[in-house]
């Protein structure tokens, strides 16, 4: 079987943290998650862990979402992007302009944002093998 | 010089690192934190941290300019772009190129020149007044204010949509009083600071027990208020004095808890009605009798009569919640109220103030 697909999930809400990380875990995926940017960022630049697809929340403490958004479409650009929001329209058009993949609005079907990451990932798979 | 940021406190440890991972990045801050707390200084540790040191640090006080006045420093002028522009004048946007704009007090902006803030980051051109040319913008914007920008959008006086174009990393400083560990090296630091500046002057460092005293003095204006109280003991030498001239060591005690306690407890006249006119009747009623004829009640509204009502009110309240405080020991609060236990005695009897009993 190929390897699992990882994700860094991240949201200041930890009963959203939890719920994301026991669907996705429950569907195969290896999981990691943060409380906001500041605390994903760390965990990309450790370098200790690579991953395949951020989901993040939009408005958070220290760096919100569409910072993190920023730095690793610079740093990280071959991660995927997902972005969430709960705050009406602002956040989500300062994801979308900081080139985020995909902006859901909250509240998110888990199963669709599954769809998003196959999506995302086949579509870059795919231009790999190219 | 940029003045470092001291402290070990948790909290403050956490933003020397959060200013660490973002100085590279150009990302719009928004900097909250009551006065004096150190947002400038943060600004500054920003700038000094990242690759824009060889451009300039520019600093504008939104909240010191009328608006007209603000806009024209913002953007800059052409020479006959109004009455008075003699010549032309680059704005802060073209000083701060390549460098740093540190927008300081933006809470206070006017809300006209908001939309006009917001278009230029949007789109990253601005124009200077009477000029049809717009110039490209490459600054690092760094915001401060010390409102709660989320109450001002709630009261339509700030812009949500701005907030947050602002708001990518919000460094939040927590008051001194919340970060005590950071006072014995902050004291230590201006304690050195000013010495050296003024060798010949007497001033002695705190000993343990003013140390203990400094730390649990709640610090209302922060930092600044610090480095005053510092400077003022190295000029009079004596740490007593320098307590007996700051606010009342417990008005952040107090002041929170009275409105919840006393009125509704006490039962008493005041209404706290939701809008200030209601508000503002139903405090002056308390003093004035609002029922009789509007000749009458003319007649006896003098401004000397009232202040005494209302200090000896507000006395009273005070004097009955510390004691209440401190179990009714009586010396106890009159140290807390800082006047002699005479006074206290004599202002319980003239208010009428007894212990509950039981
Ligand atoms: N952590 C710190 N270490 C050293 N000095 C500090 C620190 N925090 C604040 N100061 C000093 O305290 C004073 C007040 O700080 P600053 O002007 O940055 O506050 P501010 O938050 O901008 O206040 P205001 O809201 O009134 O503008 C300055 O002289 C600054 O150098
Ligand atoms: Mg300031």
């Amino acid at each position: 079987m190929a390897d699992p697909i990882r994700l860094l999930i991240v949201d200041d809400n930890e009963d959203i943290l939890s719920t994301f990380s026991e669907f996705f875990n429950s569907m195969g995926y290896n999981v990691k998650t943060a409380v906001d940017g500041f605390v994903a960022l760390k965990l990309l630049r450790e370098k200790a862990h690579d991953f395949d697809c951020l989901i993040t929340d939009l408005v958070m403490p220290n760096i919100s979402g569409v910072g993190l958004i920023s730095i690793v479409k610079k740093e990280y650009p071959d991660l995927k992007i997902i972005a969430m929001t709960g705050y009406g329209d602002q956040p989500g058009a300062l994801a979308s302009e900081a080139r985020a993949d995909v902006v859901l609005f909250k509240p998110v079907d888990l199963f669709k944002i599954e769809e998003k990451i196959i999506a995302l990932l086949d579509v870059s798979n795919l231009k790999k093998h190219e | 010089m940029t003045t470092p940021l001291i402290g070990v406190s948790k909290s403050l440890l956490k933003i020397k690192e959060l200013i660490n991972h973002v100085a590279n990045t150009c990302l719009n801050v928004l900097i909250t934190g009551e006065t004096g707390v150190g947002k400038e200084v943060v600004a500054q540790n920003l700038y000094e941290e990242s690759p824009r040191t060889e451009h300039n640090f520019v600093k504008i006080n939104c909240a010191a300019l009328p608006e007209t006045l603000l806009e024209s420093e913002l953007y800059g002028y052409e020479k006959g772009a109004f009455t008075g522009a003699h010549k032309k004048r680059p704005g802060k946007f073209q000083s701060a190129h390549k460098g740093v704009l540190f927008l300081d007090e933006i809470g206070d902006m006017p809300l006209s020149l908001q939309s006009k803030m917001l278009h230029v980051l949007q789109s990253g051109e601005f124009s200077p007044l009477g000029s049809d040319q717009d110039f490209k913008t490459d600054v690092w914007v760094i915001a401060a204010t010390n409102h709660d920008l989320e109450k001002r959008i709630k009261q339509k006086q700030f812009r949500e949509d701005l907030f947050y174009r602002l708001n990518i990393i919000k460094i939040d400083i927590p008051p001194l009083r919340e970060r005590t560990e950071d006072i014995p090296l902050l004291v230590e630091y201006y304690f050195k600071l000013y010495k050296s500046e003024y060798p010949n002057n007497p001033g002695s460092k705190p000993d343990e027990d003013t140390m203990v005293r400094l730390c649990n003095y709640p610090w209302p204006g922060n930092v600044r208020q610090l480095q005053n109280c510092i400077k003022k003991q190295m000029v009079i030498n004596s740490w007593d004095k320098v307590f007996d001239e700051m606010p009342a060591e417990d008005s952040h005690a107090i002041v929170p808890d009275i409105s919840a306690h006393d009125s509704v407890k006490k039962g008493e006249t005041r209404n706290l009605h939701p809008d200030f006119a209601n508000d503002r009747i139903s405090l002056i009623s308390e003093f004035v009798d609002l029922s009789t004829s509007s000749e009458k009640l003319l007649q006896e509204i003098s401004l000397k009569k009232i202040k005494k009502k209302a200090s000896d009110r507000v006395e009273k309240e005070v004097i009955t919640f510390v004691l209440e405080k401190v179990g009714w020991n009586r010396s106890r609060a009159a140290k807390i109220l800082k006047v002699s236990y005479k006074t206290l005695l004599y202002k319980m009897s003239e208010f009428d103030i007894n212990p509950p009993s039981k």
